[in-house]
């Protein structure tokens, strides 16, 4: 594909590049889980990436924070290769925001402590104004109330919710949702996907696995469809949801029942 | 048949004795085994390499051998071979430590293993390193899920120490065998120990447990 196929109807692409992937290889053993993955994200962009289980996309998404390393191609952060060292490593995850499908909350802590703890820990703020940064954050994703209580006393949707106020303390470049919707009673789903709405809006950059076709299709500026550790189409949300130009894209969204 | 339990009104110091030791014995080395055995655990999960075979070394003779011989090894053999002398107190207490700390070890090691991998890595995702990882977040789930089976610790630990009475520390077990000896009455002496020690592992078991309930949550990601 040439750039100008790639970049068509691309709105912000006139901006910096946060992330660029290019030719990024990541194997387990003999498996190849990502075969060469050309991709870029650009200030302020909604990047959603979607299609069937174990395609790559969570990988994807481990190996931008250098959860995993990947064994071939480069991924530029902010217009500087991932660093191999660990403590420069350390250095670039504080500017990435990462939620996972299974919250992965702290439970020894409050809500409230759960989010200092990256202010507190990693950014060396002193308590109180880890806190205060925490409250906001909390206020933020419309949980003020529940600073006080445990993992255990909150339901779901707000774990969910308070994870990515634990992300945002960190006051990220970019945020990085793996299937943040998929372990939750539909019920609670909403209140999720309408903070990262709220969070696109404002203007954050965001990377996001999703299943959620509607939200990819209202809120995504650009849609990456992932099979079999490759990109198989990549565009604006109107070509891959109304005009798919590929038969692997077609196949998925129908299996998903997505008419339109 | 009669029972007359004067005999033991009547020795309550000489058997109170016993059972102070039988607690000091309890305590000391529950808890040095408890710090042995996390240091045991924390260089077999995050130790250098060489040192691993060493520990599971360790761990595995422990478990294979009985703790009586080990207290009879550390009272009889141990001076010889080290050159020291050593009362039968701190011989049992040497031997006891070491038994336990395998099983403290192993109790670490599972705990800390039990945190799912999901937990260091939204910790990692935030920015903080392998030590504030395992200080902040990994340890304080795993002491809570280890809780249980440190109650149980506890209990044989407390158990454990009649078996001092062959070294001759004279802990309850002991100062009861010799009151049986010199009274001719085995059964009310020892049935007194019996109910004794029921009464000083009940409360510790059942209150692990009650403790356990109450943070149960606070371990469980
Ligand atoms: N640690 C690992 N070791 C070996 N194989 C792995 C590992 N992690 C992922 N894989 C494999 O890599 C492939 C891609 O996995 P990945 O989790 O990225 O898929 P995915 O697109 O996120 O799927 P899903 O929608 O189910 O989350 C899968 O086949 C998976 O089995
Ligand atoms: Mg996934």
């Amino acid at each position: 594909m040439n750039k100008s196929a790639t970049q068509s109807g691309r709105t912000k692409a006139g901006g910096i590049t946060i992330i660029r992937y290019r030719g990024v290889v990541k194997r387990y053993g003999d498996f190849q889980a990502l075969s060469g993955i050309d991709l870029d994200v650009h200030a302020g962009e909604v990047v959603c990436l979607i299609g069937p289980s174990g395609s790559g996309k969570s990988t994807l998404l481990r190996c931008t924070n250098g959860l995993e390393s990947i064994e071939g191609g480069d991924i530029e952060f902010e217009g500087t290769a991932l660093p191999r060292d660990e403590r420069e490593l350390r250095a670039v995850r504080t500017r990435m925001g990462m939620v996972f499908q299974s919250f992965e909350l702290f439970p020894h802590l409050t809500a409230l402590a759960n989010v200092a703890e990256g202010p507190r820990t990693v950014l060396r703020k002193h308590a109180a104004e880890a806190n205060r940064r925490a409250s906001a954050m909390l206020a933020k994703v419309g949980l003020a109330d529940k600073a006080p209580n445990y993992p255990s006393a909150l339901s779901g949707g707000q774990q969910q919710r308070v994870a990515i106020a634990r992300a945002l303390a960190m006051e990220p470049d970019v945020m990085l949702f793996d299937e943040p919707t998929s372990a939750l009673d539909p019920e609670t789903i909403g209140e999720v996907l309408n903070v990262m709405k709220q969070l696109a809006d404002e203007g954050m950059t965001m990377v996001v696995v999703t299943h959620e076709m509607t939200f990819a299709r209202r809120v995504g500026d650009w849609i990456a469809v992932f099979d079999a550790g490759r990109i198989v189409e990549q565009g604006p949300p109107e070509q891959i949801f109304d005009a798919p130009t590929t038969e692997r894209t077609r196949d998925f969204l129908s299996h998903l029942g997505w008419t339109g | 048949m009669d029972f007359d339990f004067s005999v033991i009104t009547d020795h309550l110091s000489f058997l109170g004795s016993g059972i102070a030791i039988t607690l000091l014995l309890s305590v000391l080395s529950g808890t040095t085994s408890l710090i042995a055995g996390f240091f045991v655990a924390l260089f077999r999960l995050y130790g250098p390499r060489w040192l691993k075979p060493l520990v599971v070394l360790y761990i595995d003779s422990m478990r294979a051998i009985p703790v009586l011989v080990v207290l009879v090894w550390t009272f009889f053999a141990l001076p010889i071979i080290a050159g020291v002398t050593m009362s039968p107190f701190m011989a049992a207490l040497i031997g006891l430590t070491v038994h336990l700390a395998a099983y403290a070890a192993e109790i670490v090691r599972a705990g800390v293993e039990s945190v799912r991998p999901g937990q260091s890595r939204a910790a990692l995702a935030l920015g903080m390193s392998r030590a504030q990882i395992v200080r902040r977040i990994v340890m304080p789930q795993a002491l809570v899920r280890m809780l249980p089976a440190f109650g149980s610790l506890l209990s044989i630990t407390i158990k454990d120490t009649a078996i001092a009475s062959v070294i001759a520390v004279l802990e309850l077990m002991r100062q009861s065998e010799t009151l049986a000896g010199q009274s001719f009455q085995p059964i009310e002496v020892f049935s007194f120990a019996m109910l004794v020690y029921f009464l000083m592992l009940f409360p510790v078991t059942r209150g692990v447990d009650m403790f356990y309930r109450r943070v149960a949550h606070l371990g469980r990601s």
